[in-house]
């Protein structure tokens, strides 16, 4: 194996990558029920997009508290009198720069546009409720369409920002992304759906919607997982031979419980059992069990693909 | 742009002296560091924060199974397609004229993304100033027109410094040189600018494979297949999409409570 480093990212990382995937999949979920749902899922609007906001809002403060060097935060976006040659595919407008190769700096960017797009759609869902007289559906929309695109970015880029590096393991698990983007989806998704489990029976519809939403995310989640697995397969032996850590090594408990049981396999057979097949026709079942599995199999299925990769 | 400068670091006459690593430290302010055991005479396993001049010593047995000495100074490659200065956010790693890789530690913050997207392991974090460090290519000396400080040092002109141009066919000469003397394993290691990473600023005649050496085979830019990736991150985020509209569009048994 060829002599690498580490960055050692801290646990906080960990933290990060799960809650801001949990906002994107929470925002997705808001504006798909917001245009395609009925008029009774606008709580599942209003739900997923104070939840994407809360869920995002720590986000920068972690990233932040990591640095090596705190204050210069702003320079993820912007440097004053930088230099030109900053990489190949890099954008110099004035003193901000742009690098599609650095997910890290499209993340920052990414991040910065979705939090201002849940904060409009949040504000705008605030002040409807307050019963203002001004119709802003036009700007939620707007705001909404741009933010779930943004929502999308945010959930993926981890997994790309890791695969997008020399470390064994990340290196070949280029679908990284869609599997970080499927775990933001469905434990999204599952954060909501545990919320309106607490409310009365006048959710249900919407309840039975959202199931039905995170357990299509579910099933994705485990494609892109195999996915990962075969992609790294093809890499060569020090990088594929981490995969080992996974499935009998130091990692195999969380991944084969965490990951793929808690995950994948309980909350699955959980929503066949209370009716995914059949509408959910016989109530509620053991929604707030399945989305609590999701939850916890998906921040376990992060952290192992992140530490694996970090040795 | 001026014309491209490189080191040439010819492993075949290095006697292991050291005295790189002692230049490039004192040049460059760096504390020494206690060494490790590395159960040979090698004193750190790998570059750090405060070592950018590295010699590695590689013990191994020869075709008479008598041992012997792989003796490198291995160093920041300088990269023509650099994974360091593409993964950084910031615009702290950026290209010098002379077609180096420099870091300006008036611009990194310390967010160690570098470190993991260099394929030779090359870029540190150095916990007391929280900003990461690495080979400067002496860019204080060069932009001088002076040479770097190990090549300066080196007694036995195992690290040469110069024009790339003129060190690659220099390079050649001396690999058709030991080749014709009948070392079969000598091989020259990022010299081709046609090769990976677009060949290396700081390249190295080796004698053993570059695995032997803790080198990768193929280093390769991090960052090339991530417009793939994020192919295959779009395809999941439609599918994700596409199905919650399904769940969210659905009629009849799904809505207990019915549509208004």
């Amino acid at each position: 194996m060829p002599n690498l480093q580490s960055p050692h990212w801290p646990l906080l990382i960990d933290i990060y990558f799960f809650l801001v995937g949990l906002a994107g999949g929470a925002f997705m979920a808001a504006g798909v029920a917001d245009i395609f749902g009925s008029r009774k899922d606008r709580v599942v609007t209003k739900v997923g997009t104070y939840l994407a906001l809360l869920a995002m809002l720590p986000g920068p403060l972690f990233l932040i508290i990591d640095l090596g060097m705190p204050s210069r935060f702003l320079h993820m976006l912007m440097v004053p009198k930088a230099a030109t040659t900053i990489g190949m595919s890099a954008i110099n407008i004035g003193p901000f720069h742009i690098k599609p190769y650095s997910p890290m700096n499209m993340g920052a960017w990414a991040l910065l546009g979705f939090g201002v797009c849940a904060f409009i759609v949040a504000l705008t869902l605030y002040l409807e409720d307050k019963g203002g007289t001004i119709n802003l559906a036009p700007v939620r929309g707007a705001f909404g369409a741009i933010g779930v695109a943004l929502a999308f970015f945010v959930a993926a880029y981890p997994g790309q920002l890791l695969s997008a590096t020399a470390q064994p393991f990340w290196r070949n698990a280029r679908p990284l992304g869609a599997l970080f983007l499927a775990i933001g989806a469905s434990t999204g998704m599952a954060t909501i759906a545990l919320i309106l489990s607490l409310r009365g029976p006048e959710v249900s519809g919407s309840l039975a919607k959202v199931r039905r939403a995170y357990t299509i995310a579910v099933v994705l989640q485990a494609l892109a997982l195999i996915a990962v697995f075969m992609a790294v397969a093809r890499g060569p032996f020090w990088s594929a031979s981490r995969a080992g850590l996974l499935t009998s090594g130091s990692y195999s408990l969380a991944f084969w419980v965490g990951a793929v049981g808690i995950g994948l396999l309980a909350p699955l057979i959980l929503e066949v059992r209370d009716g995914f097949f059949q509408g959910y026709r016989q109530g509620r079942g053991m929604v707030a069990v399945a989305s609590l599995l999701i939850l916890v199999g998906g921040f376990l299925t992060k952290y192992v693909m992140f530490a694996v990769g970090q040795g | 742009m001026a014309r491209t400068l490189a080191m040439f670091t010819d492993t075949s006459v290095c006697i292991g002296c050291r005295a790189c690593e002692v230049a490039c430290k004192q040049w460059n302010q760096l504390p020494a560091e206690t060494p490790v055991w590395t159960g040979g005479y090698q004193a750190q396993s790998h570059f750090t924060d405060k070592t950018w001049r590295h010699v590695k010593f590689i013990e191994k047995k020869d075709e008479r199974n008598e041992p012997k000495w792989l003796l490198m100074s291995d160093v920041c490659k300088h990269c023509n397609n650099a994974g360091c200065l593409e993964a950084c956010p910031t615009g702290a790693i950026y290209r010098t004229p002379f077609g180096t890789v420099d870091i300006s530690q008036d611009i990194c913050n310390g967010c160690r993304y570098c470190v993991s997207a260099c394929p030779f392991g090359v870029v540190a974090f150095n916990h007391g100033t929280g900003r990461v460090n690495k080979c400067s290519f002496c860019v204080d000396r060069t932009s001088e027109g002076m040479q770097t400080a190990c090549a300066k040092t080196c007694p036995t002109k195992s690290i040469e410094f110069g024009y790339r141009d003129e060190l690659a066919a220099k390079a050649k000469k001396r690999l058709a040189a030991l080749r014709a003397q009948g070392v079969k394993e000598a091989n020259l290691y990022g010299e081709d600018e046609n090769g990976p990473l677009g060949g290396l600023n700081a390249f190295f005649l080796l004698m053993d494979k570059p695995e032997v050496y803790g080198l990768p085979v193929e280093p390769r830019l991090p960052q090339k297949p991530i417009f793939k990736d994020a192919g295959l991150s779009a395809g999941t985020a439609i599918l994700v999409g596409l199905g919650a509209i399904v769940a969210f569009r659905q009629r009849g048994g799904g809505d207990n409570g019915g549509e208004e």
